[in-house]
C-alpha cells in the first residue's frame, strides 16, 4: 500500500511574509481608490435605485422586465436631459414579498431610494416604517384629485407617495373571431352561448368588477364598513353571487384560478374574451397583434362595472443619502408634471396620467377611450378601497367563500350571508 | 450582458450612502485587526485561533450599537454571519476527517461545502443589493438562436457542477445496493457506478441543454460541429473516452483489476474519461495510462476469471539428497506460509539435474495476484530454514583462483606457490 510520505503532494512554496504584506497594501490602496472614485462627483453616474411592486396577476419574467423598462424608459429619457449623468436601477419584487424585502434591504442600508408601488401599499409600507413619508413642501399637490391624495394619507395626515399613473381593469378580446366586446353581462353569457369561450379568474379582486354590474356595490360597502346589509341590499349581493354561479355552469365561461392562466389561455388562442390588466396590453399586442381588442368591462341591469384600477405612486425610500434623496424627489417632480405624464401616456398607451390637468386624447385611441371609461367605472370603487386593503385577512375569506360558491358548493343565499358576516367582521 | 454588466456596476452607487461605508468600515477594519492581532498576538493571553470568535463578538456588538443609534446595521450584521459560517467550516473541516477519512473531508470541502456556501452567500448579499427575480431574467444574449437569460444560465452551471461533482455519492450507492442485491464482485461494483455516473452525468447534461431550450435541430448541429472536430482536433480525447467506456462495458479493466505492465504489478485504481489511473506496487508510483492503450494492445490481467495467481520458486538441491524427500519437504513448507493457499495444494517439481545440483520448482497458488512477491520471498525463507533444519545442502558453484607463470612451461603447481 501506498506510505503516506510518498502519498503526500508536493505542496507549492508557501508565500513569504514580505509578498503577503505587499500585497495587503495594495488590496488597501485599491480599496481606498475604489472608495474615493465613486466618491467623486464626476466619476460614476448618479444611481437611483427604483424598487417596483408587481401586482400578483403579473409574472415577474423578461417580458415584464423590458415593459417596465420601456415604460420608465419614457420617464428616464426626459429626465436624463436635465439630469444627464444619471442611471437608473430598477428592482422588480412581488407585492406579496415587497414588504418583506425592501425592510431587509432597509435593514442593510442598501434599500431603494424611490418606490413605484401601488396606493394602498404605499400607506401601508408608511404606516411600518418601510418608507418616507414625502414632504409637504417639495411637490405642488395641486394637480391631483384630492380624493385620492386622501387617501394615500394615513392616519397622522403624511402623504405615502405622489400619484404616478394608473392601471386599470378592461376587457380584452380577440377581434379575429368576436368583432364586437359584449357591453352587458347578458350579452357576455350570450356570446358565450354562441360559441365564443369566455375567461373568468377566480381571485376575488379580479373578479370584483362584477358586483357593479349586478348593483351590490352600496350592499358590499355596508358590510366591510361593519353595518348591515338591508333586505334589498342583500338581495343585491345574492344576485350576483347567482351570477357568478349561472356563469360557471355555462359551457363555454371558464374559471380560471389565477388572472395569468386566463392570460395564457387567451394568448394561445383558447379563449376570445377575458378581464385583462392595461399592464398587460403590450404583451397581449405581441401575440395577438392588431387582433386584440380593447373594451370596458361590460355593464349589466344593476349598473356600470365596477372595476378596482390601481393608482401607482412613487414612494421614497429611507435609506437615501442627502444626494440621491434630491434625485429622487426631482424624478418624482419631473414624472408628474402634465408633459412627463402626457409622454408617460402616449408613449405606452397603458397607463393613464394621475395629473387631473392632463387631457387624454381619447378620440384618437380606443384603449385609451376603455381605459378613461374604466377610470370612472372604478371610482364606484373608491369607497371599498378605502375599507379593505390588499392585505386584509377577510381577502383570504372571501376568495375561499367564492370558489366554494362557484363550484356549486354552498348555494347563493347562504354564501351571501357568509360573506356578509365575513365583511363585517372587519379586523 | 451589457444590461447585467451594468447593473452590478450600478451597486456600487451604495457607497454613496454614509451607513454603507460606515458598516463596510466596521467589518473590513475588524478583519483587519484580527489579522494583525494574530499574527503579531497582541492579547498574549489568547491562542491565536480564539481572535476570529473574538473579532465576530466584536462585530456582534457593533451590530447593536449601530441599531441602539436607530442606523442601518442589516448588511455588516450579513457580513458577520457570513463570516461565522466560514469559520465554522473552518472548525467542521477536523471533525470531518475524523469521521470520513482526510481524502473524502478534503474532497467533500472543496468540492461540495465551500462552493455551497460561497454560492448562498452571494445570492443573500445580491438579494439585499437587488431584486434577484428580476436579475435572472436579465437577457444575456442567445445560443444556437435560443435566448438565455441570467437565470438559466446560473441553473445550467449550478446543475452541471452537482452532477459532475454530486453525482459520485448517490452512484455509490445505488452500486453498493446492487452488490449487496446480487453478490457481484468490487470490481463490478465499481463498473457499475462509473457507469451509473455517467449516465447521471449525460442525462444531466441533455436536461440543462432542454433547460436551456435548446431543440433538436440545434443540437443535431452542434453534433455536426462536434463531429468535423473529432475528425481533427479532440480525435485522441474523444477515442480515449470511448475505449474507456467499452472497457468498462467489457469488464476487462476494472478498478481493483491487477495488471502486468512491463513486467510490473500494478492495480488499476480509476477508469476516468481519458486516462486510466494504475499504481505500481513496485516504487509505490502512480501511472496514467491512456485508455486506448489497453484496447489497442495485448494486456496480462491477473485478475479477468478469478483473482488467484500461481506462483513459482526455484531452488537447487544437492545431488545426495533423495528428490522425493526434498520434493515434500518443498511442498510442507510452502503449506507453512500463510499466505499461500492450501487449495490447489503446493505442487514441487523436480525441473532439470544441473552442473552442480539437482534443480526444483515448487508452485502454490495466492489470493492476491499483488503480493506475488512478497509472498515468493517468504517462501524462499521458509524453503532455506527448513533446508538448514533438514541438512539439505544448497550447492553453489565454486571458483578457486589459480596464479598462473609465463610462459606456461615454467607453471608449477599452485601448492607450491603459496
Amino acid at each position: 500500500m501506498m506510505s503516506p510520505q510518498n502519498k503526500a503532494m508536493p505542496h507549492p512554496p508557501a508565500p513569504s511574509q514580505a509578498t503577503r504584506r505587499v500585497a495587503w497594501r495594495c488590496l488597501a490602496v485599491l480599496a481606498s481608490l475604489l472608495l474615493l472614485g465613486c466618491r467623486a462627483s464626476d466619476g460614476l453616474p448618479n444611481v437611483l435605485y427604483l424598487g417596483v411592486e408587481v401586482n400578483p396577476d403579473e409574472t415577474i419574467d423578461a417580458n415584464l422586465l423590458a415593459d417596465t423598462r420601456q415604460r420608465l424608459g419614457y420617464l428616464e429619457a426626459g429626465y436624463r436631459q436635465l439630469y444627464p449623468n444619471t442611471r437608473f436601477q430598477v428592482s422588480l419584487y412581488p407585492e406579496q414579498q415587497l414588504a418583506w424585502a425592501i425592510q431587509r434591504r432597509n435593514r442593510a442600508g442598501l434599500g431603494p431610494d424611490l418606490l413605484l408601488i401601488n396606493g394602498d401599499m404605499a400607506v401601508q409600507l408608511l404606516d411600518a416604517g418601510v418608507i418616507a413619508p414625502f414632504p409637504r413642501t417639495e411637490v405642488d399637490l395641486n394637480p391631483f384629485d384630492p380624493q385620492v391624495l386622501d387617501r394615500l394619507r394615513n392616519s397622522s395626515g403624511e402623504l405615502a407617495g405622489l400619484p404616478l399613473l394608473v392601471q386599470t381593469q378592461l376587457a380584452c378580446f380577440n377581434r379575429r373571431r368576436l368583432p364586437v366586446a359584449p357591453a352587458t353581462l347578458e350579452q357576455l353569457l350570450d356570446t358565450s352561448a354562441k360559441g365564443h369561450p369566455v375567461g373568468l379568474s377566480m381571485e376575488a379582486y379580479n373578479l370584483f368588477w362584477t358586483v357593479g354590474s349586478l348593483g351590490a356595490i352600496d350592499a358590499i360597502d355596508t358590510a366591510a364598513a361593519g353595518r348591515q346589509p338591508s333586505g334589498a341590499q342583500q338581495q343585491a349581493i345574492e344576485r350576483w353571487l347567482t351570477w357568478l354561479q349561472n356563469a360557471n355552469n355555462q359551457l363555454r365561461v371558464t374559471f380560471y384560478a389565477s388572472h395569468s392562466s386566463a392570460e395564457a389561455e387567451f394568448q394561445a388562442g383558447r379563449l376570445d374574451w377575458f378581464p385583462c390588466r392595461s399592464s398587460a396590453i403590450p404583451r397581449l399586442r405581441k401575440t395577438l397583434g392588431d387582433g386584440l381588442g380593447v373594451a370596458p368591462l361590460p355593464g349589466g341591469e344593476g349598473g356600470n362595472a365596477s372595476p378596482i384600477n390601481k393608482l401607482r405612486v412613487l414612494a421614497l425610500g429611507t435609506n437615501a443619502s442627502r444626494s440621491s434623496r434630491e434625485r429622487a424627489l426631482a424624478f418624482s417632480c419631473f414624472s408628474v408634471n402634465p408633459l412627463s405624464q402626457r409622454n408617460l401616456t402616449l408613449g405606452s398607451q397603458v397607463v393613464l396620467p394621475a395629473n387631473r390637468f392632463v387631457r387624454v386624447p381619447v378620440s384618437s385611441s380606443a384603449t385609451l377611450r376603455a381605459m378613461v371609461t374604466s377610470t370612472e367605472q372604478g371610482s364606484q370603487t373608491n369607497t371599498l378601497g378605502e375599507l379593505i386593503h390588499s392585505n386584509d385577512p377577510r381577502l383570504d375569506k372571501i376568495q375561499t367563500l367564492l370558489t366554494t360558491l362557484v363550484f356549486g358548493e354552498v348555494p347563493p343565499s347562504k354564501a351571501g350571508q357568509s360573506l356578509v358576516a365575513i365583511l363585517r367582521n372587519r379586523p | 450582458m451589457r444590461e447585467l454588466l451594468l447593473e452590478v456596476l450600478g451597486w456600487l452607487g451604495y457607497l454613496e450612502r454614509p451607513a454603507v461605508l460606515l458598516q463596510l468600515a466596521v467589518v473590513i477594519g475588524l478583519m483587519v485587526l484580527r489579522r494583525f492581532a494574530a499574527r503579531r498576538n497582541w492579547l498574549r493571553q489568547l491562542r491565536p485561533r480564539a481572535y476570529t470568535p473574538l473579532a465576530l463578538v466584536v462585530l456582534a456588538a457593533s451590530c447593536l450599537l449601530l441599531a441602539l443609534l436607530g442606523l442601518p446595521y442589516g448588511l455588516s450584521g450579513q457580513l458577520g454571519m457570513l463570516w461565522l459560517g466560514w469559520y465554522a467550516l473552518n472548525l467542521l473541516q477536523p471533525l470531518l476527517q475524523r469521521r470520513l477519512g482526510t481524502e473524502t473531508a478534503r474532497q467533500l470541502d472543496s468540492r461540495l461545502l465551500r462552493p455551497a456556501y460561497l454560492l448562498l452567500a452571494a445570492l443573500m448579499l445580491i438579494s439585499s443589493l437587488d431584486s434577484i427575480r428580476d436579475l435572472a431574467v436579465a437577457p444575456l444574449g442567445s445560443v444556437l438562436g435560443v435566448p438565455v437569460d441570467a437565470g438559466k444560465l446560473f441553473n445550467a452551471g449550478l446543475i452541471t457542477y452537482l452532477v459532475l461533482v454530486g453525482s459520485g455519492p448517490p452512484a455509490a450507492g445505488v452500486a453498493w445496493l446492487v452488490q449487496r442485491a446480487l453478490a457481484t464482485s468490487d470490481s463490478s461494483r465499481k463498473a457499475m457506478e462509473l457507469m451509473l455516473r455517467y449516465t447521471v452525468v449525460g442525462l444531466g447534461l441533455v436536461g440543462v441543454g432542454m433547460h436551456l431550450g435548446l431543440n433538436t435541430t440545434a443540437l443535431i448541429a452542434v453534433a455536426g460541429g462536434l463531429s468535423v472536430g473529432l475528425g481533427f482536433g479532440i480525435k485522441e480525447v474523444f477515442s480515449n473516452f470511448v475505449s474507456g467506456l467499452w472497457l468498462l462495458f467489457e469488464g476487462s479493466v476494472r478498478p481493483g483489476e491487477v495488471l502486468l505492465l512491463d513486467d510490473d504489478h500494478c492495480e488499476v485504481r480509476k477508469l476516468g474519461l481519458r486516462a486510466t489511473l494504475l499504481w505500481r506496487d513496485r516504487d509505490n508510483a502512480e501511472l496514467l495510462i491512456p485508455n486506448q492503450t489497453f484496447f489497442t494492445e495485448a494486456t496480462t490481467s491477473y485478475t479477468a476469471s478469478d483473482r488467484m495467481r500461481r506462483c513459482q520458486v526455484d531452488v537447487g538441491a544437492a545431488y545426495h539428497h533423495d528428490p522425493h524427500q526434498v520434493i515434500a519437504l518443498l511442498e510442507a513448507t510452502a503449506l507453512g506460509v500463510d499466505t499461500v493457499l492450501a487449495e490447489p495444494a503446493p505442487k514441487g517439481l523436480l525441473l532439470s539435474y544441473g552442473d552442480f545440483a539437482i534443480n526444483y520448482g515448487l508452485r502454490f497458488w495466492i489470493a492476491n495476484p499483488i503480493e506475488a512477491p512478497v509472498i515468493s520471498s517468504a517462501v524462499n525463507l521458509e524453503i532455506w530454514r527448513a533446508f538448514k533444519q533438514q541438512g539439505i545442502e544448497i550447492p553453489f558453484p565454486q571458483q578457486v583462483e589459480y596464479s598462473m607463470v609465463w610462459p606456461p612451461e615454467q607453471h608449477r603447481p599452485n601448492v607450491d606457490n603459496h
